[in-house]
């Protein structure tokens, strides 16, 4: 593939990444995420959600001063300068993203059997969600973007209902006081969720291929704002409904509103919502997968992309038709001995290219 | 290539080897001194009140002999063809020199003129071909707004479009499509208006078309669209002149294939299947109102059959208790299982649907008494069908046929749905659309994203998509069409 077709295929826009950051990225947290927070942080959850988000803000802000220092892409000024060393990095993201992948897809496939069926689905329902995969898998950064474009469709009128019509059985009292409870609670609720807050992974791959505009940083950080602003909302209505049983409440977007008065009357329409924001989590989940493909395309060539797709698709289907019923022993791992791998590729290896250019923006100004 | 030779009988002999048809006729005739003449024409395809008053009246009281004695060699004489030109007056009237061009304008419609001791013919247009006359389409029909519709002629066709538009700027560039129909197919833009490369790229496509006959647009539409196995139109289609030439207006560029009265338009977003010709006739908030209405009929028409069977099969808390019941009750004693009920009453709405366009419509009365009525009541009475399930499908099918241009798609959507819906319930539903959305979000018309204006978002748009902002609004031309000339509109607010 040309460097001008990569390009084209890989071109977002500043308003494209801003609109991930607000509508798509808070949407994996609203599943699982709550109900550990609520049970690691023993209530005060919205400490350790505003610790990922200041430490992501951070990483997001680094790759921002690094993208700013040219309007060409970043990515093509990282192959500039690393050359053939850039393999690595793909590799590494490759192995990274299929990692990241593992958590998003058992809650998924948990959350499907709980939100689509009031019977007892077969254990190969969940297999179609991986033609999806396959078939995302297959496309570019350019999908990303102008899926982001119609998530604004898709999650905010829903979000804001079932908010909405949570807020009536909210007691924001429960909440209170802030920050008052122990510090190493947070910090526990802030390790065990750091799989679910690895937001700057996933911006990485748009935040390198865009082309830099005067005024992007603004859009993007006001972004990643609002997605945080919801989350933090999202959290604080969460757990003022459920309060004490909050850590049992798992998939909190689709039982947020369950207790709202008119539903015996018109029938359970949150769920229709929820069905919208699941829509946004069926992408979502299918992200990692689809960026390790395209690192792995990189390796092995544009020209392999569907098969890579389809191999990937299998293989996750095979993990996750096998590992499933080892859904808390996963978890724990990722909450523990796996914690280095995401503490390296969410919050150290994407603020390297900002101390790349940093240092050639020096040697250039001491010339 | 052969060329004419300068005698006539030689020509005669030529042509009814090369066209050996019999309904080619050949009129001889000669002028007042005895030089023969021969018109050739293709039956039933001329004026031939015109081709004797015009063209065999006027050549019978020349004299040509005249003219070679006025020649300073009488040896070297030859007829004059600039002296038949101006005897004949003919307001279409070409010379050709070979065989195969005049074969061609022959089975056009066109008349052959050859004149003893000339090597050339004179192409005479007194074209008269059998046209319907210009109806009010069936299938776009509005209550506000023209009526006139596009019919299967191209010169109608053409004219309809440059009583519209009575621009210079209007260009009409015919192409010639189908080795055996030679099919004319003109591409009409304004220029200075339209993306040119859009342009060049439909211009070039339709020249590599390599196909028999052309009987219709959508063979062209098919060529068109740069991936044949997709259930999503990549072409738009009218049948209205007042629409085409909106559409020209935009920027866009059309396409005229003689023999369809339906005329194609690129480049086409998916939104352009929610417009109506008449929301541009009435008030922006109707109009509005009207899209969203057809919006949300859709979105009924798509999944209300899916969703039904989502709600008996795998998520009750769907609906309403009382509704539930309801529907328990009446589904209490059927033979047959959601989904195959769902199946067996869409089928027959299909059915119902195919066999009612294609009836006499005589006979389209007594099928609606059956189909509707009789079919319908015996099945739930004798309790094959509830009644649920077909008020679902009938409510359904009146939704779809609020987006016309949408049924064919629809319909296979529809169905693709209620597998889904059947076997894996509001996930595979949900699964379903994410996958077509993903999809289309990914998919063009000659540059134009398919979802634009909602991805990638271009805010301008968005006022001529659901919502229809008034006219003074809509100053500029449509960004994703990429127009040079920006603007369409300068009203002061």
């Amino acid at each position: 593939m040309s460097q001008t077709s990569s390009t084209k295929n890989n071109a977002v826009s500043a308003r494209q990444i801003a609109f991930f950051a607000a509508f798509i990225l808070p949407v994996y947290k609203l599943v699982e995420a709550p109900s550990l927070l609520a049970a690691y942080a023993k209530g005060d959850l919205l400490l350790p959600a505003l610790i990922h988000f200041f430490s992501q803000l951070g990483v997001i802000i680094a790759l921002l001063i690094a993208a700013s220092k040219s309007r060409r892409p970043l990515m093509e000024r990282l192959q500039e300068k690393l050359g053939k060393k850039l393999l690595i990095f793909y590799g590494f993201y490759a192995v990274y993203y299929l990692f990241a992948a593992v958590l998003p897809l058992l809650d998924l496939e948990k959350l499907v059997y709980a939100a689509f069926y009031d019977t007892a689905p077969t254990l190969f329902s969940f297999g179609a969600f991986f033609l999806l995969v396959a078939f995302v898998c297959t496309k570019h950064l350019r999908s990303v973007g102008r899926f982001a474009d119609l998530s604004v469709f898709l999650f905010v009128l829903p979000f804001l209902a079932l908010i909405i019509m949570s807020i009536v059985e909210t007691d924001f009292s429960s909440l209170l006081p802030f920050f008052e409870r122990d510090l190493t609670d947070s910090l526990t609720a802030v390790s065990k969720t750091t799989a679910h807050f690895s937001d700057a992974a996933l911006l990485m791959p748009l935040l390198l291929h865009t082309q830099y505009e005067k005024g992007d940083s603004k859009k993007i950080l006001g972004g990643y704002g609002v997605g945080a602003g919801l989350t933090l909302v999202f959290l604080a209505v969460f757990y003022g409904v459920f309060t004490t049983v909050a850590p049992r409440e798992h998939y909190a977007f689709l039982k947020i509103a369950q207790y709202f008065p008119a539903l015996s009357v018109i029938g359970r329409i949150d769920l229709l919502f929820s069905y919208c924001i699941c829509a946004i989590l069926f992408f979502c989940t299918c992200l990692p997968l689809q960026y390790a493909t395209g690192c792995l395309s990189t390796l092995i060539g544009e020209d392999k992309r569907p098969w890579i797709a389809a191999a990937i698709a299998f293989v996750s289907f095979l993990f996750t038709l096998f590992c499933n019923r080892f859904y808390d022993s996963i978890y724990g791992l990722f909450g523990g001995v796996f914690l280095p791998v995401f503490i390296i590729g969410c919050n150290t290896l994407p603020s390297l290219p900002s101390l790349l250019f940093l240092k050639k923006k020096n040697k250039k100004e001491k010339t | 290539m052969k060329n004419f030779v300068e005698n006539i009988k030689e020509n005669q002999n030529e042509l009814k080897r090369l066209l050996p048809a019999e309904d080619i006729l050949y009129y001889a005739f000669q002028t007042a001194d005895k030089t023969n003449c021969l018109l050739c024409y293709a039956d039933g395809m001329v004026n031939k009140e015109l081709l004797g008053q015009l063209i065999a009246k006027p050549l019978s009281f020349l004299y040509l002999a005249e003219e070679k004695k006025s020649q300073n060699d009488p040896t070297m004489y030859k007829p004059s063809a600039d002296l038949i030109e101006k005897t004949l007056r003919f307001p279409e009237l070409k010379r050709v020199t070979d065989f195969q061009d005049a074969i061609k304008e022959i089975l056009d419609g066109n008349t052959l003129l050859l004149i003893d001791g000339l090597e050339i013919g004179f192409i005479a247009g007194a074209k008269l071909l059998p046209v319907r006359a210009i109806m009010e389409p069936p299938t776009d029909v509005a209550v506000k707004g023209p009526r006139e519709g596009f019919i299967e002629d191209i010169k109608t066709n053409m004219t309809l479009v440059r009583k519209r538009l009575k621009s210079p700027d209007l260009r009409m560039d015919t192409l010639r499509v189908g080795k055996r129909s030679d099919t004319a197919v003109v591409v009409c833009y304004l220029d200075k208006t339209v993306n040119d490369k859009v342009r060049q790229n439909i211009a070039k496509r339709i020249e590599q078309i390599q196909i028999d006959a052309v009987p219709d647009s959508s063979y062209i539409a098919a060529f068109l669209a740069p991936n044949e196995h997709s259930v999503f139109r990549r072409i738009g289609t009218t049948e209205k002149p007042d629409v085409f030439c909106a559409k020209l207006a935009e920027g866009r560029v059309g396409i005229l294939v003689d023999g369809s009265p339906i005329a194609l338009t690129a480049p086409y977003l998916l939104t352009e299947d929610l417009q109506s010709s008449e929301d541009y006739f009435i008030s922006p908030f109707m109009a509005t109102l009207m899209r969203l209405l057809r919006v949300f009929a859709i979105v009924a028409a798509l999944l209300l059959p899916a969703f039904y069977i989502t709600v008996q099969l795998f998520k009750m808390q769907l609906v309403p208790l009382g509704l539930m019941l309801t529907i328990a009750s009446s589904i209490r004693e059927l033979p047959l299982s959601p989904s195959m009920e769902m199946f067996v009453v869409l089928l027959l709405l299909e059915i119902l649907k195919e066999a009612s366009i294609r009836m006499p419509k005589y006979v389209g009365m007594s099928l609606s008494v059956v189909g509707a009525l009789v079919l319908g009541e015996t099945a739930v009475s004798a309790g094959f069908l509830s009644t649920p399930a077909i008020i679902i499908v009938a409510f359904s099918g009146i939704c779809m046929y609020t987006v016309p241009a949408f049924v064919e798609t629809g319909s296979i959507l529809r169905w693709l749905f209620l597998l889904a819906a059947g076997s894996l319930g509001p996930f595979g539903i949900i699964l379903f659309a994410v996958f077509i959305l993903y999809y289309l979000l990914s998919e063009e018309s000659y540059g134009a994203p398919l979802l634009a204006p909602f991805t990638p978002l271009i805010p301008h748009d968005l006022k001529d998509s659901f919502v229809k902002y008034g006219l003074r609004s809509l100053a500029t031309r449509p960004v994703f069409l990429q127009s040079p000339n920006k603007t369409r509109l300068r009203a002061k607010k």
